[in-house]
């Protein structure tokens, strides 16, 4: 049978490359006793299919993967079994079956939600300092203003490294949503973008498109937490789990 | 949180390679109240995770100390040198894994002394803790240090810095130190009265403490002797050891790395000790008697840790698996309980013999694995010399089994620069490797497969080792390993055969260290100074700078590798006992010069070395029950 698992990589497994949570999803599985399917061939891989992979550094709270049993097993007592033998740092929040998705996750995903926290590194004159609260609201309008000026222009293109060398892409379309918000010396910033084969935006792209925008200077050690991955179909936004 | 755990977390780690090398969030990594128990202490090993978290004494000493109530055992290993330098630019102190405390706010630390080129490291990590490296300079409010494993049996390069050295296996004695380290303090209000505990603690058997000897010179300088300058204190000290390996305590719950290490895989310790008697090999004498475990215990084991894991492949771990008297009946039931679930199995250590390659095949049903083999000299007279028990014949068979079997890869270990060495056994080297890569092409063209057999040839430079019979042997001289080194290769033709060797500098700065006394602890530290560490690392290892070393000091290091030394001459280590008489390593190596072999006291005679008429162990063989 196949199960769809909403799970989520949070602070202390932020540093895992997606190689390493995939090993570690599996001997959590393997902890927890499950039946699972293998590949045929000489080398057998458990059957697991990641929805989309997170880079190092990034957390996240809804990620999904597809798992293949050899045998029927309710969808809970596989969420009872995984969550007791997961490391730190890994949780898995829903198990569901798939009964009607015919495709992969990876085929069928096209919409990333991101927050990304960007520190702002402007040195704060100290009279304005004393009033910090009022410094909000004045930044808070000035980064609206930012955001609305940049999501107004049809184009943005950023380099990226392909196969056959750096190539231009207009990553603007891509863009669905984008706000900012003032928090201390932080710039928060949450945005939804398009993802998965049909064409991906990378939140850092869309920071480097506010940054050039930006009154202020923005650090580059950006904290990235996706909050969740999604099918945009029939005019709506699905979670995966309502489509499996 | 304290300001540099955040920039540690939000400006160090994102920048550096690896950051799960610093974190110990692993599955089955244990994190405990450090108000809640009496003894705070670190495992401290020195070289990078993914080694350290390779190495089953780790997780056996971090099992049993966290399974007491009263003491918890946090890790921490040598920070890469990206870290390092982040850590050196911003004043932060080099941290534990489990709590992200400075490691000198622990109570005690224990290093591990697995090869001595980690010994710059030692010095490297206390140094980044903020805890001075001599240990008289350490007063009471720093955590006392201890070391243990292999190089603990000479430690004397080191005991300048490390106050207390452990011999024999640890999980025999830990627990009765800590007892000792916690009720010292409990009557102290939790600190420590350093030299009064160290006296407490020489009581203990298999516990050194160096400060309390001093070492004697003659008037040439050469070193004369070791005296007791502490009453009640031993002249000697021997080695503790685990009397019955199913008694013993073994780590169920060993942690799970996130990050690839050097062996992903659960651990099946199967025997301790090898009596084969190479008479080049340090761990033979070591971890002398053998002692078996059972088949069944280990099934159990295997069972527990697979379910506490997660891992897919088992390995069979000792000095020499094949060995094991059970080693059929147990592979065919792991085997068969495992196969289902897709876990493999591995074997590393494989006598040279046709039984071994035939477990490898058993093996193989689940998952294919490169086969290596040690024949470690070229010539029958030198392999007798050495008291390995292998014959061209044998290694012939080998050869045929492993290429009939399918493989068409082989390994072969060889070391260069034994005592009695001549050109003639470097030859047979040559030789020995053509005549297998012929077999190998026969039984190929036999069995009409199109590939060509490839073999690998790694030679390594004898080390002569304390506590061997070649203890008293001069290591070749630097240009003269080097010479051999190319000579074989003049003499290696074969295009199927690749020939690879160690870096005859670092075997060399092995063998003075190995065999060195006190005096070398101010070589470490200016060689430490000089910027060297991970000197294990070849990309590291810069001898220009150890050669300096030695000359700011005024120590000639050619003296103590290239010499060799009497019967009668005193030994640094003589008063660090392994159990097996002095005595017995003399005959072995009268032995060798005559040619002679020893038999193995499994399946031979005792050859009476001393170790179970003096530590009150036995030989303990599964076989038949
Ligand atoms: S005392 Fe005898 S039986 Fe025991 S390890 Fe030594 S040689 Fe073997």
């Amino acid at each position: 049978m196949l199960l769809c698992l909403q799970y989520s990589k949070e602070e202390e497994a932020r540093f895992l490359s997606h190689l390493d949570l995939m090993m570690a999803m599996e001997r959590a599985f393997r902890r927890a006793g499950l039946p699972l399917a293998f590949s045929e061939g000489f080398n057998p891989h458990p059957r697991i299919a990641y929805a989309s992979a997170l880079a190092v550094g990034v957390t996240s709270e809804g990620e999904y993967l597809d798992l293949q049993l050899r045998e029927e097993l309710p969808p809970e007592v596989v969420l009872e079994r995984v969550s007791k033998v997961l490391p730190r740092g890994l949780r898995v929040k829903a198990v569901v079956p798939v009964t009607k998705r015919k495709q992969s996750l990876m085929a069928v995903i096209n919409l990333a939600r991101y927050r990304v926290e960007v520190p702002i590194v402007q040195d704060y004159d100290q009279e304005i300092e004393k009033e910090l609260l009022l410094q909000e609201v004045i930044d808070q309008e000035v980064i609206d203003r930012v955001i609305a000026q940049a999501i107004a222009f049809p184009v943005y293109l950023v380099q990226r490294q392909g196969k056959k060398g750096i190539r231009e892409v207009n990553i603007r379309p891509g863009i669905r949503e984008l706000t900012g918000q003032i928090r201390g010396r932080k710039l928060i910033l949450e945005m939804a973008v398009q993802t998965g084969s049909s064409g991906n935006v990378k939140p850092e792209e869309v920071v480097k498109m506010v940054r050039a925008r930006s009154p202020w200077q923005l650090g580059e050690n950006l904290r990235i937490h996706r909050l969740g991955l999604y099918i945009y179909a029939d005019t709506q936004v699905w979670l995966p789990l309502e489509r499996s | 949180m304290e300001q540099w755990k955040q920039v540690l977390e939000e400006e160090i780690l994102p920048k550096v390679m690896k950051p799960l090398r610093y974190q110990g969030n692993e599955y089955n990594a244990v994190k405990k109240d450090w108000k809640a128990v009496k003894l705070r202490s670190l495992f401290a090993f020195p070289d990078v995770y993914e080694v350290g978290m390779s190495h089953l004494g780790l997780q056996i000493l971090y099992g049993l100390v966290n399974e007491q109530a009263d003491y918890l055992l946090e890790r921490v290993f040598a920070p890469w040198t990206d870290l390092e330098e982040e850590l050196r630019s911003r004043g932060i102190p080099l941290f534990s894994l489990e709590s992200v405390k400075p490691i000198a706010a622990f109570d005690c630390l224990g290093f591990t002394l697995q090869y001595e080129m980690s010994y710059t490291n030692i010095l490297n990590m206390l140094d980044l803790g903020g805890i001075p490296l001599l240990a008289k300079e350490r007063g009471d409010d720093y955590p006392v240090i201890m070391a243990g494993g292999p190089c603990a049996y000479n430690p004397e390069p080191l005991v300048d810095f490390i106050d207390f050295f452990v011999l024999g296996e640890g999980e025999e004695v830990i627990l009765e130190i800590y007892q000792i380290m916690a009720e010292h303090r409990a009557l102290r209000q939790g600190k420590q009265d350093k030299k009064q505990l160290l006296k407490e603690l020489a009581q203990v058997n298999g516990v050194y403490v160096p400060a309390f000897y001093e070492a004697l010179y003659d008037e040439k300088g050469k070193f004369a002797g070791m005296k007791v300058k502490e009453p009640g204190v031993a002249p000697r000290v021997a080695k503790r050891v685990v009397k019955d390996l199913d008694q013993a305590y073994f780590p169920l719950r060993p942690i799970v790395p996130y990050l690839e290490v050097v062996h992903d895989r659960m651990m099946l310790e199967v025997l301790r000790g090898c009596t084969r008697g190479c008479r080049f090999c340090q761990a033979g004498v070591l971890y002398r008697p053998v002692r078996e475990r059972s088949k069944d215990l280990l099934v159990q084991q295997a069972e527990q840790l697979s379910k506490n894991t997660g891992h897919n492949e088992i390995s069979l771990t000792s000095l020499s698996t094949s060995d094991y008297t059970c080693v059929e009946p147990l592979l065919r039931e792991v085997l068969n309980r495992f196969e289902g679930r897709n876990i493999g199995v591995s074997l590393p250590s494989l006598r040279v013999d046709s039984f071994s390659v035939n477990l490898a095949k058993e093996v193989q049903r689940v998952r294919k694995t490169g086969l290596t083999f040690a024949p470690e000299a070229g010539t029958q007279r030198l392999r007798d010399v050495i008291n390995k028990n292998v014959t061209e014949e044998k290694m012939l068979e080998v050869a045929e089994a492993v290429f009939s079997e399918g493989w068409t890869q082989l390994k072969l270990y060889f070391m260069l620069g034994l005592p009695t060495e001549t050109l003639v056994d470097l030859e047979g080297i040559a030789e020995l490797a053509a005549k297998v890569l012929a077999k190998g092409r026969e039984i190929l063209r036999e069995k009409g497969s199109k590939q060509a057999p490839k073999i690998t040839v790694s030679v390594s430079s004898f080390v002569p080792k304390p506590h061997t019979a070649f203890q008293w042997e001069a290591q070749d001289s630097l240009a003269l390993l080097q010479e051999k080194q190319k000579y074989l290769r003049s003499k290696i033709k074969e295009k199927r055969i690749t020939y690879n060797y160690h870096d005859a500098e670092l075997s060399f700065m092995e063998a003075v260290f190995a065999k060195g006394d006190r005096r070398l602890g101010q070589v470490l530290l200016a060689a430490w100074r000089l910027g060297c560490r991970f000197d294990g690392w070849s990309e590291y290892f810069c001898y220009e700078k150890w050669q300096e070393a030695f000359r700011q000091v005024g120590i000639v290091p050619e003296q103590i590798a290239n010499v060799p030394l009497e019967f009668t001459t005193p030994l640094p280590w003589d008063h660090l006992d392994s159990g097996v008489k002095k005595e017995f390593l003399w005959q072995e190596r009268e032995k060798a010069y005559q040619i002679t072999t020893t038999g193995d006291c499994r399946f031979a005679a005792c050859s009476v070395c001393g170790v179970c008429q003096d530590l009150d162990v036995a030989v303990s063989l599964k076989k038949g029950e």
